[in-house]
């Protein structure tokens, strides 16, 4: 009994220090896949304020940028418009239900960035509207020139959002030019490529190809842009090709970003478990 | 002793500031990505006792990872800095140097704080780059990003160590 006394007296430093990290390491290891999420909610609020205040302020020197990208992306969207357009139909004496022909299946919220990194490796976007202005977890997150990542955790007024550049994120993409799909996810190197998998060998696929959403994961409209391919290796002993992606968004510079929400998911998610049901039967 | 406190707590809020509101904004590449915040523990007086170094490390990490969303991977570190500070000065200081009641780049000289804060950030650095890796484990990426990121954050505490020590005026004897 002495003895062990003894050497907790002797040792109470480097106890103390070992329970003191096993705390962090518990920290760390909490919630597993989205290490972050749980915790951030009570963080969000009080970092969520200063980095707001923050970029009021720094938001003024970069006014003439955000109102140039806004002007540029209004005349794009302009473009898409039914007016811009010529019926080029040749039957066009048959005649259809246009009110019923399109039903609006998502729809954005405009939010800044009032956080931003590139170079962790995990890098998380913090947004200035949170749960009150309508956005929850899993909502794609999308910029004029293409995706930026995936909402993991959101307070009534913050939300947190996982970029493209974090080793969790996976985004189902695939060719404009074809059908081709794959699971694009980012490797670490560098903040402007990622790693588009699962292509098979035989896809005909060359540099400058454009990649853009699928839409199977119901987080992204289809095609949105996600970047051009800037490299393809084959090697001999993979079934499947490795694609690098040069991505389009910029992710050191966003400003603005609009989150997409998704009006139908629930019935997909009715379906996913009506189909779950049935296969265990 | 007493007004120690008001010094060190206003050094803690503008490291802390110049961390989250510059360095980390700054985004210089993947490979560089340098910290000043741990110069905190580092400039805390001589004569703090071991176990008040740790709690004040742990606190000041997690006060970090609130602000940087890294759970608990800048307290561990900051943790282990506080830890295994009192070993580190008396291993690169020589004997019978006279101290002043805290770490002064005028007192201790640049060489000296060279080494006190290169030796402290190849270790925090590598540790928190160690842990932050946890998945994708480049072998080539981390040393390039500890061996670039130490000579950044090293660099970026000596500016703030020149514009912010008092230089202390000598008395006569």
């Amino acid at each position: 009994m002495y003895n062990l006394l003894r050497f907790f007296i002797r040792y109470h430093l480097f106890i103390l220090f070992v329970a003191l990290e096993a705390f962090c390491f518990f920290l760390i290891y909490r919630n597993g896949k989205y290490q972050k999420a749980a915790y951030i909610s009570v963080a969000n609020g009080i970092s969520g304020k200063v980095y707001d205040v923050y970029k009021g302020g720094a938001d003024y020197f970069y006014l003439r940028r955000y109102s140039d990208s806004l002007v540029e992306e209004n005349a794009y969207l302009r473009s898409q418009l039914l007016e811009s357009k010529f019926d080029n139909r040749v039957d066009s004496g048959m005649v259809s239900d246009t009110s019923k022909r399109f039903v609006q299946t998502y729809t954005y919220i405009t939010a800044r960035v009032i956080r931003n990194s590139v170079n962790r490796s995990t890098n998380l976007i913090y947004l200035d509207k949170g749960r009150r202005h309508g956005i929850t977890p899993q909502m794609g997150v999308i910029a004029p020139n293409g995706i930026v990542g995936q909402v993991i955790d959101a307070t009534d007024d913050y939300a947190a959002v996982m970029s493209v550049l974090s080793k969790d994120f996976k985004v189902s993409a695939r060719f404009k030019k074809n059908e081709y799909f794959g699971n694009l996810h980012w490797n670490g190197l560098s903040s402007t490529t990622a790693i588009l998998e699962e292509i098979p060998k035989h896809v005909p696929v060359k540099e400058g190809d454009t990649v853009v959403t699928s839409g199977y994961s119901q987080m992204f409209p289809r095609n949105i842009m996600i970047g051009v391919v800037k490299k393809i290796k084959s090697h001999p002993d993979k079934t499947f090709l490795d694609v690098t992606v040069a991505l389009s968004t910029d992710f050191g510079n966003i400003s603005y970003v609009y989150v997409a929400k998704n009006l139908r998911k629930q019935e997909l998610q009715q379906l996913d478990s009506l189909t779950k049901t049935t296969n265990n039967d | 002793m007493i007004n120690q406190i008001p010094v060190n707590l206003l050094r803690f809020i503008l490291l802390l500031l110049a961390q989250v509101l510059v360095l980390s904004n700054m985004n210089f590449s993947s490979f560089v990505n340098p910290y000043v915040f741990p110069l905190f523990i580092l400039l805390l007086p001589f004569e703090t006792p071991r176990w008040l170094l740790m709690i004040i490390g742990l606190f000041a990490g997690l006060t970090l990872d609130i602000f940087l969303g890294s759970t608990g991977m800048h307290a561990a570190a900051c943790l282990a800095v506080g830890y295994l500070r009192p070993f580190l000065i008396s291993v690169i200081t020589p004997k019978g140097t006279e101290f002043e009641i805290s770490p002064n780049i005028h007192s201790q000289g640049v060489a000296w704080f060279v080494f006190y804060t290169g030796i402290t950030m190849l270790f925090y650095l590598t540790f928190y780059f160690l842990l932050e890796a946890a998945t994708f484990f480049n072998f080539f990426l981390l040393l390039v990003k500890i061996v670039f990121s130490t000579l950044m954050s090293v660099a970026f505490m000596l500016i703030f160590l020149f514009l912010f020590s008092a230089r202390k005026k000598r008395r006569f004897v």
